[in-house]
């Protein structure tokens, strides 16, 4: 039971907003976000007190069900810091949203539960509750504006895509299920070790691709990506930014105990269907993202080729791999929650998301203007920032390999050019900033302490991560060593 | 064929039964209608009213579906979450005796925190006038 006490704290916290909402009046709601972001905070705060036996291994619960060990931890404090900025975010959001905002907050928090109970998914059967949890909050959390038909929009084609991911989900989990007999990733790694043959076995292979589908779909991965720059670009910023962070990493940690700790016989025979989707998810999502004009369609492209180099991580197959994508996976929630941030708070009092609507920031508001270029420096890669050394590693994890496969150089390669390709498009964002011409506008933007809070905290961590990789890349290569060890007989805590 | 499989060809009989039926019934309508009106089938253009479903009587009006207030889709959903609430408590209610002597305390406290989740659910489709037809 007290595996899984943060999940429980977060979902009395959401049910508590649900009926504090009943007793507010309207002009206070606000301060139900600010009360759901610090309690949040108390939360993050308290797994660092009350999580102390993860150092004395993993820890099973519910019939091995859930596990607590060093990648569950790592996860689901980063989404809780994911759900705090964007609780922030979503109340200067409050004024687009014609009624339920506290219904909205709540909404998160239910979809931050779902996202810590995948951080700690043994079992198939979890993973399948985990993300029906993320994806039935986000059918409603991406259609919240009810009043703007490109937020419909975006809700109707989540919903329609999503439910056919979940639906190949469910039936390679059944296949494995009937090939195997196990739902549980650790039987599922016995049997395979016990029964090599399984590994050959049709049925098998076909159900662990399905289950792969279901989760690229997730992370936005080609050839499942088609739905993420509509569904970016229509929904309520603060949903697409915790779509963007939240569900793409839940997705990340989905597959990387799938792929790693239930069935890694098979994918070390699958390098290089990872190093092809690694390769052209990332070629994908940088060319499309060139002819974009609309910011939050630009980020729905840059994040289809974020999941491109997170899949480099996984292409290595290599332990550096591992812990190069959560340390990438860190720097990339600083950053996209910081872009977030600035373009909910630019485009407040317009109706557009157009690029044009950065012009003349730096003197609108420098604060801003500094946040949004340092995000976008940091995901074009440029040191000293976070994404730089993020990138660093993956690449560096993927060379190491290069010795047992010369493709992995091909990915290199084309890495590289990805990377090349963005920086056109992440200075184009720039070059809106400082460099437009024709601004008429210079009326200076108001931002509340809260959000200027959560900007100088991200820039804070995107600089902290490119300048002072040493902390933070033992704890993502601790956090991944869960990964490496065979999992042996289980310390039951609760039956 | 795997023996697996074969468990399944009662399936299949049963799923060519029900496709037969279906087109069979289709079929013999058509072929029945044809056959009942082959005489008066040349005067059609003269005599619409063979195809209204009452050939003598009243001309029907308006749409077959009426549109309902959206009060009942709220009520119909609230209907089926309190309903599903209940469907979980018969098998929880067979094995709580069994389950007493080993999982005391799980078993109910899973039950309560279940029923708490959507006793909150209830107070705020109350709050929020779900059940209020006035307005």
């Amino acid at each position: 039971m007290n595996l899984m006490i943060l999940e429980l704290a977060v979902v009395v916290l959401g049910l508590g907003i649900l009926l504090g909402d009943l007793w507010t009046a309207a002009h206070q709601k606000h301060l139900l976000g600010y009360a759901a972001a610090a309690l949040l905070g108390v939360i993050l705060l308290a797994s660092f007190f009350g999580l102390e036996q993860v150092g004395s291994g993993p820890a099973y619960a519910f019939n091995n069900m859930l596990v607590l060990d060093g990648l569950a931890v790592f996860f689901k404090r980063f989404f809780l810091i994911a759900a705090i900025l964007v609780l922030l975010m979503s109340v200067e959001f409050s004024n687009r949203i014609q009624s339920g905002i506290s219904e909205f907050y709540c909404l998160i928090l239910f979809a931050l539960t779902g996202m810590m109970f995948a951080a700690s998914a043994n079992d198939f059967i979890m993973v399948f509750v985990a993300l029906e949890l993320i994806s039935v909050t986000f059918y409603v959390l991406n259609s919240f504006q009810r009043n703007r038909l490109a937020s419909l929009e975006a809700g109707i084609k989540y919903l329609i895509l999503s439910a056919l991911s979940a639906a190949f989900l469910v039936f390679g989990i059944a296949l494995v299920f009937g090939t195997t007999t196990f739902t549980n990733f650790a039987d599922i790694q016995r049997a395979l070790v016990a029964n090599p043959a399984l590994a050959g076995n049709g049925l098998f292979l076909l159900g662990v691709l399905m289950i792969i589908v279901g989760l690229g779909f997730k992370i936005a991965a080609f050839p499942f990506q088609i739905w993420a720059p509509d569904v970016y670009q229509g929904s309520p910023t603060p949903s697409t930014a915790f779509l963007a962070v939240g569900s793409k990493a839940a997705g990340i940690v989905l597959l990387l105990r799938v792929l790693f700790v239930a069935v890694p016989a098979v994918t070390q025979h699958w390098s290089k269907l990872l190093i092809i989707i690694s390769a052209i998810t990332i070629l994908y999502g940088n060319l499309c993202a060139i002819p974009q004009r609309n910011l939050k369609r630009l980020l729905g492209y840059s994040s289809i080729s974020n999941a491109g180099y997170l899949l480099l991580g996984f292409a290595a197959l290599s332990q550096a791999g591992k812990a190069a994508i959560l340390y990438y996976l860190a720097g990339y929630l600083f950053t996209v929650v910081a872009a977030f941030t600035v373009i909910c708070l630019v485009t407040r009092d317009r109706d557009s998301d157009d690029i044009t609507v950065l012009a003349g920031l730096h003197r609108r508001s420098p604060l801003l203007a500094m946040a949004l270029t340092m995000a976008m420096v940091s995901l074009a890669g440029i040191p000293p920032l976070a994404g730089f050394f993020g990138k660093f590693l993956l690449l560096k994890a993927v060379v190491e390999q290069g010795a047992t496969n010369s493709a992995y150089y091909w990915l290199v390669g084309i890495t590289v050019f990805g990377v090349v390709i963005s920086l056109y498009y992440y200075f184009g964002v720039i070059r809106a900033i400082y460099w437009s011409k024709d601004v008429t506008d210079f009326s200076p933007i108001t931002v509340s302490w809260p959000a200027k809070l959560s900007l100088v905290v991200c820039m804070a961590a995107i600089l902290y991560l490119g300048l002072l990789p040493g902390k933070p890349l033992k704890l993502s290569e601790d956090s991944a060593l869960a990964l490496t060890t065979p999992v042996s007989g289980s310390k039951q805590l609760f039956h | 064929m795997d023996s697996q499989l074969t468990q399944y060809i009662p399936i299949l009989i049963l799923l060519l039964v029900a496709i037969g039926a279906a087109a069979g019934m289709l079929i013999a309508s058509v072929a029945l209608g044809r056959w009942a009106n082959r005489g008066r089938l040349q005067n059609r253009a003269k005599n619409q009213n063979i195809n209204t479903p009452y050939e003598c009587g009243m001309i029907a009006v308006g749409e077959g579906n009426t549109r309902l207030s959206v009060k009942f889709y709220l009520v119909a959903m609230l209907f089926i979450l309190f309903d599903i609430e209940v469907v979980f408590m018969y098998p929880w209610a067979v094995v709580y005796r069994d389950m007493l002597k080993t999982n005391g305390p799980v078993i109910l406290g899973s039950m309560v925190s279940f029923l708490g989740i959507l006793f909150i659910g209830y107070i705020y489709a109350l709050k929020k006038k779900a059940f209020d037809w006035k307005s």
